[in-house]
């Protein structure tokens, strides 16, 4: 009960900040509708030879509001705020509280999520049915599926850049992790979905994490298939053991040897 | 009784070092070399309960990493350290329950939030009931006299008030042990002064203890009863505050302007350690001539344009201290 209500009123103090950066909001969800419009055109542009790798139009439309949702969604500082808040020594005044640390960022973070998914997702439903109408054979009762799929991909990327920002206990520049695991995760799913790729690349993608962050819930959303539900749920699953396990690895590791900085 | 034990404690950091160039740059991506920085070299002291002590020192003397491995946030090298029963470095979260801590160049408020939306977020971490809550910050806005403040978004506070919220921030969930790093650094006199009449007051009416670090003077004399002066990792006193006073923070420096040429002829216990033709920065030693005194004297030469009356640095106290010693033995 004391557990819940702790990192409950975390949540909603962060949701609570959310709010304040009014014109951030507004910024980012101009920025989201501008992106997903240059991305149609030039799909629209491609798909006027029919179809590419699987996917229609209206598919390929869909799938990009997902995978951006997703991005925007939990377009977290998780990383910035760890490598901040270690580097500047200001998680000195977070270590010593009564709270499990990396439960405390989580629900920190969970709320900033919440929120975003809740209106860059009304805004992508919005978009996608302007500009293509419904997804074509798309079913209410199997979004439930798609939704988890989507709630893993945005835990797995969470922990993963958590154990990434607290690399900064030991290393001094650690901003080259960060951007490899962006650029990844970008182009093996985000930016085209895993199918375009080479054969021997998407086999390859199919064993790491990168693309279970926004391809494989993008693609259960725009055309679920109870067969690439069991072969994708459970490498999410592995993947977000191994995150889970890396950030706290990280973190204990971290904690032992601290060497706090700024005095 | 003793609510801090601190035995034989050890700090040992190991810093990398780089020699200047490119090519050592190289060689050091390759073969890093570290240097062992002894941050703090085996201190021990002890703290009783409602006591307000004094930990200085000049920047860099091992004050902000000693309160660090009290509160658990640092593991030492080696030595004992008991706060309150605890060890910090098993038992961080029981601890945590019971301190308080506050470093005057960090903040633990949402800057974009009101602090009582923090104070809410702080209840929550530390176990507080509701209504113990509200009870418990309505104490503390009247104490320290936030009223409005607490409604208003950190960034919006100035530096004085973001302190005072810091303050009581940190004081909610009545910690039997507070905290205090450089809590008044940066701040007008003015204000100081509030943030220490606070700090007595709390020490007072709740019995906290207070373990306080800083290199104002004016927070030595003014909260202490008594001071520990680190220096090097090492502690080099250890005594009441009266007896500090006395010893070493008995000189007050006096910078004066003239408006016109003068010929400085000073009374006893005043030392000129720089004079132009307009102006003298004066030394005096408050034993033998007092303040009233030497402003006396110095308003009877006529024609002062400017004056300031200044504490001596603590680097300055220090390096008495420190030769005070080595003459005595």
């Amino acid at each position: 009960m004391k557990f819940l209500r702790k990192y409950s009123t975390i949540i909603r103090i962060s949701l609570q900040n959310a709010f304040v950066y009014r014109s951030n909001v507004l910024g980012g969800l101009l920025f989201y509708i501008v992106f997903i419009f240059v991305f149609f055109n030039l799909w629209r542009a491609i798909y006027q030879s029919g179809k590419v790798a699987g996917y229609t139009l209206s598919q390929m439309v869909w799938y990009l509001c997902m995978t951006e949702l997703i991005a925007f969604g939990c377009k977290s500082n998780v990383f910035r705020q760890m490598n901040e808040d270690v580097k500047s020594g200001s998680i000195a005044y977070q270590l010593n509280r009564p709270y499990h640390y990396i439960i405390y960022q989580f629900s920190y973070t969970f709320g900033g999520i919440i929120f975003n998914l809740l209106i860059y997702g009304a805004l992508a439903i919005v978009l996608g049915l302007i500009m293509v109408g419904p997804i074509p054979g798309f079913q209410l009762s199997l979004l439930p599926f798609g939704i988890f799929s989507a709630v893993l991909g945005i835990l797995l990327n969470f922990f993963f850049l958590m154990a990434l920002g607290l690399t900064a206990f030991r290393l001094e520049d650690n901003t080259a992790f960060f951007l490899i695991y962006q650029k990844l995760v970008f182009m093996l799913g985000m930016f085209i979905p895993l199918e375009f790729l080479p054969g021997w690349i998407q086999r390859i993608a199919r064993w790491l994490p990168f693309s279970y962050v926004t391809w494989a819930p993008a693609r259960l959303i725009v055309a679920f298939s109870w067969d690439l539900f069991r072969q994708v749920v459970p490498m999410q699953l592995l993947w977000l053991a191994v995150s889970v396990l890396f950030a706290s690895g990280m973190y204990n590791y971290g904690v032992r040897g601290l060497q706090a900085h700024g005095g | 009784m003793s609510v801090i034990e601190v035995r034989s404690l050890n700090k040992l950091y190991r810093a990398r070092v780089k020699e200047e160039g490119l090519g050592a740059s190289f060689r050091a991506l390759i073969k890093p070399v570290y240097k062992e920085v002894h941050a703090v070299k085996n201190i021990s002291f002890t703290v009783d309960k409602g006591e307000i002590l004094a930990f200085i020192g000049p920047n860099g003397a091992g004050k902000s990493t000693t309160i660090k491995m009290l509160t658990g946030i640092l593991h030492p090298t080696s030595g004992e350290i008991s706060v309150l029963g605890f060890d910090p470095v098993k038992q961080r979260k029981q601890l945590s329950y019971h301190i308080g801590t506050v470093f005057g160049q960090k903040s633990q408020l949402w800057f974009h939030l009101p602090p009582v939306d923090s104070f809410a977020l702080l209840g929550a971490i530390y176990d507080i009931d509701k209504k113990t809550l509200k009870k418990r910050e309505e104490e503390l806005i009247e104490c320290f006299e936030l009223g409005d403040l607490i409604k208003t978004p950190v960034r919006k506070l100035s530096l004085g008030q973001r302190i005072r919220c810091e303050v009581a921030a940190s004081l909610l969930h009545s910690p039997d042990i507070l905290f205090l790093d450089e809590p008044t650094i940066g701040l007008d006199v003015v204000v100081k002064q509030k943030i220490r009449e606070l700090i007595l007051r709390m020490n007072r009416d709740q019995g906290t203890t207070i373990f306080l670090t800083s290199h104002d003077t004016g927070d030595v004399e003014q909260l202490c009863r008594r001071a520990i002066v680190i220096d090097h990792g090492e502690i080099i006193l250890d005594q009441p505050v009266k007896k500090l006073k006395y010893d070493y923070l008995n000189r007050k420096i006096i910078a004066v302007r003239f408006n016109l040429e003068q010929h400085l002829d000073v009374p006893k216990g005043v030392v000129v350690e720089k004079s132009g033709k307009m102006g003298a920065r004066l030394s005096v030693d408050t034993r033998v001539c007092s303040i009233d005194e030497a402003m006396r004297w110095i308003i009877s030469q006529g024609g002062v344009a400017d004056i300031t009356v200044e504490d001596p640095p603590m680097e300055e106290i220090i390096s008495t201290i420190f030769t005070g010693k080595n003459t005595a033995e």
